[in-house]
């Protein structure tokens, strides 16, 4: 008798899951950027709107690229339902408060699965995953970096005006 | 070996209960699930899709909402163009079914991995 599942896809049921799991995550993130990025711009941080929007897009890219592997590997990859997200925030500070907190669940999450391939022996799909460690770490040192910025210039008329211009200048330098 | 009759090609029993049986056809790569009247042909992939479907129906909110709508669930098959519609007592029945397959598909890929693999 042929073995059908490794005939179609060389993915655990458990790791297309949790794969499949990660791509709402991501849509989730970029769709909270994006929220963020919105009140940026209702509140006259063009700057850092102009920077959340690209972090919404590359929130997005890397759903896509997950997205596809699950395809490539002959899973089944399912388009995320995205929950309504916050869109309004008390204060400046708060946004990018929020926006490390949410990088820190995805790389929590992003650990989780690379766990998970390990109990599984998948090394194809942890090898895949190593490269959203490493970009979780930037992310997580780049959402840091924000918060430092609110710690080094006061949130003065003027310091706000310096805070965008400086915020969206984050990994760039 | 096995046959049934709206079924073309000799298949071979994967798992069996009092409402139905699933057999695997390797001529065609297909799992076929003969549950009740219902006779389906899927591949690996839509199977898996059709147990999450199955095993997420909420079982609860069928027993306890008396509403009519929630005594048949309809459930429709990966491109098979099908819809299942049943009875509390048929979706019990049908996830066993399902599970069950599941089990004998995924004990069949071990033994291949360990036993049968060249370079086991």
């Amino acid at each position: 008798m042929k073995d059908l599942a490794r005939l179609r896809t060389s993915l655990k049921e458990e790791i297309e899951i949790a794969l499949n799991g990660q791509v709402k995550t991501e849509a989730e993130a970029s769709s909270k950027y994006l929220a963020m990025a919105s009140w940026c711009d209702r509140n006259g941080y063009e700057k850092c709107a102009g920077y959340l929007y690209k972090q919404s897009e590359e929130e997005r890219e890397h759903m896509m690229k997950i997205f596809k592997f699950i395809s490539d590997m002959g899973g089944t990859a399912i388009t995320p339902e995205v929950p309504a997200v916050q869109l309004e925030f008390p204060s400046f500070k708060n946004v990018f408060e929020v926006a490390l907190e949410n990088e820190i669940a995805v790389t929590l999450s992003v650990n989780r699965i690379v766990g998970k391939c390990r109990r599984e022996d998948d090394y194809a799909t942890e090898s895949f995953m190593m490269g959203f460690v490493k970009e979780q770490m930037e992310e997580e040192e780049n959402a840091r970096r924000a918060l430092e910025l609110f710690d080094l210039i006061e949130e003065t008329s003027t310091g706000k005006f310096v805070l965008d211009k400086e915020i969206a200048k984050i990994g760039n330098e | 070996m096995n046959q049934i009759k709206s079924y073309p090609y000799q298949i071979e029993e994967l798992y069996r209960n009092t409402k139905g049986c699933t057999y695997q056809c390797d001529l065609t790569n297909r799992v076929v699930l003969q549950f009740g009247a219902y006779v389906s042909a899927f591949k690996f992939h839509d199977f898996r899709s059709f147990c999450q479907k199955v095993n997420s129906v909420n079982i609860h909110e069928m027993i306890f909402n008396l509403s009519d709508e929630y005594d048949f669930q309809a459930i429709q098959t990966p491109s098979c163009q099908q819809t299942y519609r049943l009875s509390l007592c048929e979706l019990v029945q049908l996830r066993d079914l399902l599970n069950g397959t599941k089990f004998t598909l995924e004990l069949n890929s071990l033994l291949h991995e360990r036993i049968y693999s060249v370079n086991a």
